[in-house]
């Protein structure tokens, strides 16, 4: 057997036994006895690295629950009674389901409080530099996220209560809607709360916070149209 | 407020959470990612190299299974589905990257593989046998064309059969064997290139002190 025909065979067969030709040239030929043990040293290797399984961070999850449950996948209530709020059967994102039966809705300050949250994101997000992984931790304040989720949680409750004062069922939904964003901050902010230098954890924080802001922007959208 | 913990979601088999997760169960959903998630998770990271990036592929790829799971008809092994899925994903996006990187000039010898440059590899050979270990394994993987990666990937890392390659690449087991095997022979070359570019540093350093040595 020559080199050339040792290199086709262990192609044909990269991890079957040596045909005894190969195997009688392995020992005659110092080139492809190298070659053979370095690709045996490659793949000990491979199987090294292949025996580390690192775990995707709960915010994958939570992304993927937000994702679904905006496409109108999860069909039916969970059987455990916990975990996820479902809407009924439907083809429609989360958004869609509630405000399609919105009522109307008139607070007069709630523009300005909205402003406000915007001001606060917009401050909060203008603070860092471009590139997300050049972003110093602390450069993103604890207190500029400190009092952005308790200023939405205050916003989010007027305008439940006054969807309440319309209809009962909207400002269910709504409630099963902000249970679900809720949920992606807890996990986002236990995220921070364990690795707070990690510019990632404090971005998907900030995305979950505008959210929820874009929910409160919204249900605000329809009251003003409904107003009209 | 409510939330899903694994503990909530239940032990029911992978088959009933498929057939559950049909009819859109919530529960259902988050069985399967519980089930497949690490492996999902562990296949993108390997082939894209940061958590960035593999934590974006992981959502993509587990959305677009949700989104199709109602078409799975139980042909092939779900797994196997799943992670053909994964695999398309991540070299949609392997080479959606690589693409602009590639100047006019580059392309004129083109790789086999890749369509990319091919590189140039000089000196004597070097034994890996001893030296090489899972850092130096992953920094050269990197380096690979997406297609020698994934098969690499597949193969050597994380433990598939190539028969499973075959189905999840769609392509022959023999051409599954001969990619694995010009990806070996390259993964080969980058390491014994960077083997001897440290070897020139340690010379350079040692002549460096030498010479300091000396003047002193």
């Amino acid at each position: 057997m020559h080199c050339q025909h040792f290199e086709e065979m262990l192609a044909q067969q990269p991890d079957g036994p040596l045909p005894l030709a190969a195997a009688d040239h392995l020992d005659t030929c110092l080139r492809c006895r190298l070659l053979r043990e370095d690709l045996q040293a490659i793949g000990i290797a491979a199987r090294e690295w292949g025996r580390e399984e690192p775990t995707p961070p709960p915010r994958v999850w939570a992304a993927i629950q937000i994702q679904l449950q905006a496409e109108g996948l999860i069909a039916e209530p969970s059987p455990h009674g916990r975990g996820l709020y479902l809407q009924p059967a439907a083809n429609r994102g989360w958004f869609a389901g509630w405000l399609t039966a919105a009522p109307r809705l008139e607070l007069a300050g709630a523009y300005l409080l909205l402003l406000l949250i915007a001001a606060g994101l917009a401050g909060y997000r203008t603070s860092l530099p471009a590139n997300p992984l050049d972003r110093p931790s602390a450069a993103i304040s604890a207190p500029a996220l400190d009092g952005l989720g308790p200023a939405l949680d205050g916003n989010m409750q007027r305008v439940v209560a006054s969807f309440s004062e319309y209809d009962g069922s909207v400002a269910r939904s709504l409630r099963r809607n902000l249970g679900i964003v809720d949920n992606l901050i807890a996990v986002c902010e236990k995220s921070v709360r364990e690795h707070p230098g990690d510019p990632l954890a404090r971005e998907y924080l900030y995305g979950a916070y505008q959210q929820k802001a874009d929910l409160l922007a919204v249900a605000m959208d329809r009251s003003t149209l409904e107003i009209k | 407020m409510a939330r899903t913990r694994p503990s909530e979601t239940g032990a029911f088999s992978e088959a009933e959470a498929i057939r559950r997760a049909q009819q859109g169960d919530a529960a259902a959903f988050e069985r399967i990612y519980q089930l497949h998630s690490r492996r999902v998770y562990a296949l993108c990271l390997r082939m894209v190299g940061n958590t960035a990036d593999a934590e974006d592929l992981t959502q993509e790829a587990f959305l677009q299974l949700f989104r199709k799971i109602g078409t799975f008809r139980g042909e092939s092994a779900f797994s196997t589905w799943l992670h053909r899925l994964s695999v398309n994903v991540v070299l949609m996006r392997l080479r959606r990257k690589t693409l602009p990187a590639t100047s006019l000039e580059e392309t004129t010898e083109p790789d086999e593989e890749s369509g990319g440059p091919r590189r140039d590899f000089g000196g004597p050979d070097v034994r890996l046998s001893g030296s090489v270990d899972r850092v130096h394994i992953e920094r050269a993987v990197q380096q690979l064309p997406p297609g020698y990666k994934s098969i690499f990937v597949l193969h050597d890392v994380q433990g598939y059969e190539h028969n499973e390659i075959a189905t999840i690449m769609n392509c022959s087991i023999g051409n599954s064997k001969s990619q694995l095997h010009k990806a070996r022979m390259r993964l080969r070359e980058l390491l014994q290139e960077d083997a001897r570019s440290q070897a020139r540093e340690l010379r350079q350093a040692d002549k460096a002190k030498k010479g300091s040595a000396g003047t002193d």
